[in-house]
């Protein structure tokens, strides 16, 4: 009786779940062909004529890309690490310090950790991924903080009951449990970032940013509707293929 | 089997140590029940056994060995361990929780896998929950796969830190039990903690109740503490009702039934009213084919027009052979004539117990008690 409702109950929500997976695309796919027809119907002059390219429109959003991608990977890397060294015992006495730190980084305005970084560093790609990274470090050290803090005191102990050693409860207990919590929190981290990435632009590291800049300056309509409008599927794009990897990378059983 | 050497245990920042030079021997094939108030040091006392907490003084043998030093993990897998939350790791499967010790040791595919559905079957659990996840299982079987877990590798003791604490408590009978029942069959030498004595007298072969800082007040069977409690700290702690507790430890089996006359469905009623009249009761127990209780039957019931199967009334008081007083007593008082009808396994007729049968088997039980006390008194001159 049970399983028979628990499998029809999981058949239901892989249903509603399929469905859900595809609404964003659809959405999206929309967007872009009303993008299209709009360009398509407008006389451009020469300048427009020259941005408004698609290999110029699809560099840039490669570089966007590359900048949001790259800036959170490491930021996984950096973050999850600092994550697990904070809640292991031994390191109480440091974890407000670091947490202080983080949140400096994630409360100072982008822009200014940005140009702050091109003013004491250098323009260009690599610190405007620093900038990147430290704006957005915060939430993945919290989300893998609070994800490790609320595995089960018991299932931990049982685990060392057993005769498992405290590296082996990290790897095959405490950090599969958190999971869910860090994905969450590395969620979070690349949508600040392919957010943030547009302001890159103003340190010279290219992406969709530097379209809505040029159709700002040069007061092209069309090309700053066109950059705002990428920005945005991209955006909603890369999120909605970060909750698809959330679904598949749960544990079972949880 | 274990041997625990002036264990003590002060935790950093206190004064007062919470395990205060304890030794105790604890043998094999035993069930070793801490009991204590809260707070006593018996949860303390029970993880410096796998050094779960390291003691800060003192020595730990097991089967000889002193463990006191030697790697805390290795060890560990030796023994197993049972928690009152159970701990099952619920991103893993069943199959996979119980394989747990034995990946650690190990142990190739095969030979896992068929430990695994004999585990299942040990604990009353169907093969098919394998590959389920421990979130689709009921408490009770969760605790059941908890139990698999820590015999997983078949280690020699057993540690169990209220392992039926947070089970309702028609389960948790249900639990202990069969628990009881499986461990006649394996015979582990097991620890077991738990703050509620009439567990402690239902699960233990021997119980140490202990006072704070994990201070023995009395080590000793269940048997023993409830006739002869050492202090006032353990008649304190044993409460009200020893005497009612004590029934709970002998079995229907230990005591004689009462003759009864026993008639036949197959008998006719003639026949029946010989065997009341032979035997001086207004009563006879009617059986059916299989030797099963099937009715009561009255002097002035059996009548000719009335097939015996529907004469009297049906017997319903039935305990089987293995059942306590405490549980035949209870029986009884809400039976139809003050008495139960004992049957074996297989629910076959073997006697009936009165409330005059158990009495006097009660009293007698109290005289020879009271004179091997009086014999324990002399030999050890007069102290305990």
């Amino acid at each position: 009786m049970t399983t028979t409702q628990g499998t029809s109950a999981k058949a239901a929500g892989g249903a509603s779940r399929l469905l859900r997976y595809l609404v964003m695309p659809v959405f999206l796919g929309v967007v872009c062909l009303a993008l299209y027809l709009y360009v398509s119907t407008q006389q451009l002059d020469s300048i427009e004529r020259r941005i408004l390219t698609a290999d110029f429109l699809f560099a840039r959003v490669i570089e966007h890309i590359q900048l949001a991608v790259v800036s959170t990977l490491i930021v996984v890397v950096l973050a999850v690490t600092t994550g697990i060294l904070l809640t292991r015992p031994g390191t109480r006495r440091v974890t407000p310090f670091i947490i202080g730190l983080a949140n400096i980084g994630q409360a100072v305005p982008s822009i200014g950790l940005l140009v702050l970084f091109a003013i004491v560093w250098d323009f260009g790609f690599w610190p405007a991924i620093v900038a990147l990274v430290a704006y957005s470090f915060l939430s993945i050290l919290r989300n893998t903080m609070v994800g490790l803090q609320q595995v089960d005191r018991s299932t931990i102990e049982a685990a060392r009951g057993m005769g498992m050693t405290k590296m082996a409860v990290l790897f095959r207990i405490e950090l599969p449990l958190a999971v869910p919590i860090i994905l969450a929190g590395i969620r979070t981290a690349l949508i600040i970032n392919v957010g943030t990435a547009t302001l890159a632009a103003f340190v010279d590291a290219g992406g969709l940013g530097t379209v809505i800049d040029r159709g700002i300056r040069l007061g092209r309509d069309s090309v700053l509707i066109v950059g705002s409008v990428l920005t945005g599927v991209l955006a909603l794009s890369i999120d909605w293929l970060a909750g698809v990897a959330e679904d598949i990378l749960r544990p079972k059983g949880l | 089997m274990i041997r625990l050497e002036n264990l003590s245990k002060v935790f950093p920042g206190q004064d007062e140590p919470a395990v205060d030079d304890l030794s105790m021997d604890i043998y094999e094939g035993e069930i070793v029940v801490l009991v204590g108030p809260s707070g006593c040091g018996k949860t303390t006392t029970m993880k410096m056994i796998n050094r779960l907490i390291e003691p800060s003084s003192g020595r730990i043998f097991l089967q000889g060995e002193d463990v006191t030093r030697v790697n805390s993990d290795n060890l560990r897998r030796r023994i197993g361990y049972v928690i009152q939350q159970i701990g099952l790791f619920p991103h893993m499967t069943i199959a996979d929780n119980i394989a747990t010790v034995p990946k650690m040791l190990g142990w190739d595919k095969e030979r896992t896998s068929g430990r695994i559905d004999e585990l299942l079957e040990t604990v009353g659990i169907d093969r098919s929950y394998r590959d389920r996840y421990p979130k689709e299982l009921s408490g009770g079987q969760r605790q059941r796969i908890g139990v698999a877990r820590a015999m997983a590798a078949d280690p020699p003791v057993l540690l169990m830190d209220e392992p039926f604490g947070a089970i309702d408590p028609i389960t948790r009978d249900r639990l202990q039990d069969e628990f009881l029942r499986l461990q006649r069959e394996i015979k582990k030498t097991i620890v077991f903690v738990t703050h509620d004595i009439d567990e402690a007298v239902k699960m233990g072969d021997r119980i140490a109740i202990l006072k704070q800082q994990s201070k023995i007040a009395q080590y000793d069977t269940p048997e023993n503490i409830l006739t002869d409690p050492a202090d006032d700290f353990v008649r304190n702690f044993i409460g009200t009702g020893a005497s009612i507790k004590r029934l709970s430890l002998s079995r229907i089996s230990e005591i004689e039934t009462t003759d009864w006359p026993v008639a036949r469905l197959s008998d006719s009623h003639d026949e029946v009213r010989e065997k009341m009249r032979s035997s001086g009761r207004d009563h006879v127990l009617v059986l059916d084919e299989q030797e099963k209780p099937g009715r009561w039957v009255g002097k002035d019931e059996v009548k000719y027009d009335t097939p015996l199967e529907e004469s009297g009334r049906p017997a319903v008081a039935v305990v089987e052979a293995t059942a306590s007083l405490y549980k035949t007593l209870d029986t009884m008082i809400t039976s139809y004539k003050g008495s139960a009808i004992v049957v074996d396994e297989e629910g076959r007729y073997k006697g009936v117990v009165d409330f005059d049968t158990v009495l006097e088997a009660t009293s007698a039980m109290h005289s020879s008690e009271r004179e091997e006390t009086a014999q324990d008194l002399q030999t050890e001159g007069g102290g305990r």
